[in-house]
């Protein structure tokens, strides 16, 4: 096991300097640094090893629960998994010393014309909650908060908790009159990504200035801080009365404990949800109806009365061109992962707070799937 | 048979000291070799970035990866995504201000360690603190980042800062608001941590070295310990101190994870006051890597290969500047060594 954590990092290490250091990205396909890979990798014995690097979100996934689970399923198959941040995963998969990137965020259209063969698998279903640090709200108490009003907090104009645009949307709620201190993952993320992707479909303004990516640039105005990680983001919510951020659903609990509250977020029906179960499942069903064939598409802010607003794919990013003992391996091991009965299971999503594909999606996700070394 | 042996003898004798010398000058010449590697690849690495901004990279304040998911742009000759603008400029002043900050704390607190190190203590208590500094220096700065989070924000934030903000009248960068305690003062305090066990453990060194007849000869002169240490000791170990402060600054500005976990990361701002959020260029390097390897236009990287540049050029200089200092000091140092009270 530490083994092969080692091997896993040490190859994220050698491919961050090998597309930092010479543009070996900038070309994409490499298949003859995955048939060096393959053959460093497995080949002492005749077993496949796939490596996957990327997401911190997805990375309890694949190593607290799928890599034991699937070593019963298919005993010649080695999984290593590496936490490296989602860019590089995808990174590392364009460039083919990993086979499975994961990443909180599909590839962008310029990313797909430079490497047509990678395709973009939905694994999961994740969400993101807006949580905030208000001493006078009691525990069980949510405010409620529409991504208009989000927007203007991130970009200066409402600079207090008791703010006319605020009140409104909670009558009767004694709001404090405190300055409001928006907290912002400094570090390239997902939760960025869906966060800003939210922002951008509720505000236009925060569409046109500041856009949504993983990294944005965000408006000084606002005067907030940048933390490190969703761990670094909940400490410093904890440390800061009255500030507010978002964190990923898989830090819900934690972040509760510590005495902070989570808003419920206005969806496209006018209707303020929280992120339960339900209400994330019913956005994920109404966001499968207009999922395309290569499944790269938000679900930020789906219709529906119970929709709730910010959730998302987890995906694998994958180059369809594979030898054929990788490929055989990558899509046996990809199947079980999206299947019900397989890596869908509850007993590995609830533990990570994901939540299984829709059926119609795990139809998608198997059409690509199949697509690996065809 | 002997006679066999002994021409065979020097033929083997000759390969291995050809041998060694070959790993030996390979061995001598790799640092040459990974410098001028590691700075090569930053400098190619960084051109359409330069391209991209001009002058504008060192002086503007806009830091903006641009539109990863919209088109790209045409600018210069480089494509980039639209919107993109690298201005470093609040990253430059960070790095230098926070580091400074560091220095500032770190020199005395050093200086008086050392001396006391070096003359005041001896046998179990000397080797104990002598221990101590020294595992200060090993502390991983993971961890004192976290300490940093953990204690020494919130204690800026609610003690520290609101004290120093009473000297606000006097100098206007002192004054508030404080905030939340992430910022320049955390930085630079946690930097100051790393920073002193380097110039403390140099210093002990140097005092130590400084012949005990100088010292005596003062003492002699009815000097006291003060005027020792200022007028003999010092002047003595000027070059090795400049030294030894140099390589804590280098340190200090190359720093990366402590300051990333308490500077609030700060973008498109210069810091306003001692207690603003701030952002260095390591830790941007390190925060937003992983979010410009999905600029299809490798443009965010070539942008922060820019930054990394800028760093490699500042604590190079820093370090030669100190060399250069050091050797002209130590050109007039043997002449004019006489004791000035």
């Amino acid at each position: 096991m530490m083994k092969s954590r080692t091997a896993g990092v040490a190859l994220a290490l050698s491919a961050v300097i090998a597309t930092a250091g010479c543009n070996a990205a900038a070309t994409g396909q490499a298949p003859g640094g995955n048939t060096a890979q393959n053959a460093a990798g497995g080949g002492v014995s005749q077993a496949t090893t796939i490596n996957e690097t990327g997401s911190s979100l997805l990375y309890p996934l694949f190593n607290g629960q799928w890599i034991e689970a699937y070593r019963s399923v298919d005993p010649n198959v080695q999984i290593t998994a590496a936490s490296t941040g989602s860019g590089t995963g995808i990174a590392q998969a364009i460039a083919g010393t990993v086979q499975i990137g994961a990443s909180d965020a599909y590839l962008s259209d310029a990313q797909m014309r430079q490497n047509p063969a990678m395709v973009n698998i939905p694994l999961a279903i994740s969400a993101q909650q807006v949580m905030y640090h208000l001493p006078e709200l009691k525990p069980d108490q949510h405010l409620n908060l529409s991504g208009d009003v989000l927007a203007k907090i991130y970009q200066g104009q409402i600079r207090s908790w008791d703010d006319p645009a605020i009140a409104s949307l909670n009558p009767g709620v004694q709001l404090p009159h405190q300055a409001i201190l928006p907290v912002h993952r400094s570090d390239g993320s997902g939760d960025t990504f869906l966060f800003t992707q939210y922002l951008s479909d509720t505000s236009a303004d925060w569409k046109n200035t500041v856009g949504y990516s993983t990294t944005v640039s965000w408006p000084a105005a606002a005067g907030g801080i940048g933390a490190k990680g969703n761990d670094g983001v909940v400490q410093a919510l904890a440390n800061n009365p009255y500030s507010i951020g978002y964190v990923g659903i898989s830090w819900l609990d934690r972040a509760t404990q510590q005495g902070l509250g989570y808003a419920a977020l206005k969806n496209k029906d006018g209707r303020f949800v929280l992120p339960e179960k339900d209400n994330i499942l019913a956005a994920a069903q109404a966001g499968a109806a207009h999922v395309p064939e290569d499944e790269r598409v938000s679900l930020i802010d789906e219709p529906g009365a119970k929709s709730y607003p910010i959730i998302n794919f987890e995906y694998a990013i994958v180059n369809t061109k594979q030898p054929s003992d990788m490929a055989a391996a990558l899509k046996k091991f990809l199947t079980w992962a999206i299947d019900p009965k397989g890596g869908n299971q509850d007993q590995y999503l609830a533990p990570v707070h994901f939540l299984p594909l829709p059926a119609p999606i795990e139809a998608r996700s198997q059409a690509q799937i199949n697509k690996i070394g065809g | 048979m002997g006679m066999r042996t002994m021409k065979r003898m020097p033929a083997n004798a000759k390969i291995a000291n050809r041998l060694f010398v070959a790993a030996a000058g390979l061995s001598a010449s790799s640092p040459i070799l990974f410098l001028l590697l590691i700075t090569g690849i930053v400098l190619v690495q960084s051109i359409p970035a330069l391209r991209w901004m001009g002058w504008h990279f060192l002086t503007g304040i806009t830091w903006n990866m641009g539109s990863v998911y919209g088109a790209m742009t045409v600018k210069n000759g480089v494509t980039a995504p639209a919107g993109a603008s690298y201005g470093a400029l609040p990253f430059i002043v960070g790095t230098l201000a926070s580091s400074a900050i560091a220095l500032v704390i770190a020199i005395p607190i050093s200086l008086g360690t050392a001396m006391i190190l070096a003359y005041r203590v001896r046998g179990v208590v000397k080797s104990a603190l002598s221990i101590v500094v020294e595992l200060l220096a090993g502390v991983p700065s993971v961890v004192l980042g976290l300490w940093g989070v953990v204690v020494l924000a919130p204690w800026v934030s609610s003690a520290l800062g609101p004290f120093l903000t009473h000297f606000g009248p006097a100098i206007p960068f002192l004054k508030g608001p404080v905030g939340t305690g992430m910022g320049l003062l955390t930085s630079g305090l946690v930097l100051a941590l790393m920073v002193i066990p380097i110039i403390t453990a140099t210093t002990r060194d140097l005092l130590e070295r400084v012949p005990l007849h100088y010292r005596e000869g003062g003492v002699a002169l009815g000097m006291t310990n003060w005027e020792v240490v200022r007028h003999i000791c010092l002047p003595h170990i000027r070059d090795g101190m400049i030294g030894s402060i140099a390589l804590g600054w280098g340190r200090a500005m190359g720093e990366t994870m402590a300051v990333l976990m308490v500077s609030g990361s700060a973008v498109n701002m210069l810091p306003h006051n001692l207690y603003s959020p701030i952002s260095t260029m390591a830790a941007v390097i390190a925060d937003q890597l992983d979010s410009a390897m999905t600029d299809a236009s490798h443009m965010a990287v070539h942008a922060l290969s820019a930054l990394a540049l800028v760093l490699l050029m500042l604590t190079l200089l820093t370090n030669l500047a100190a060399r250069l200092l050091v050797n002209r000091s130590r050109g007039s140092r043997r002449i004019d060594l006489g004791v000035r009270v």
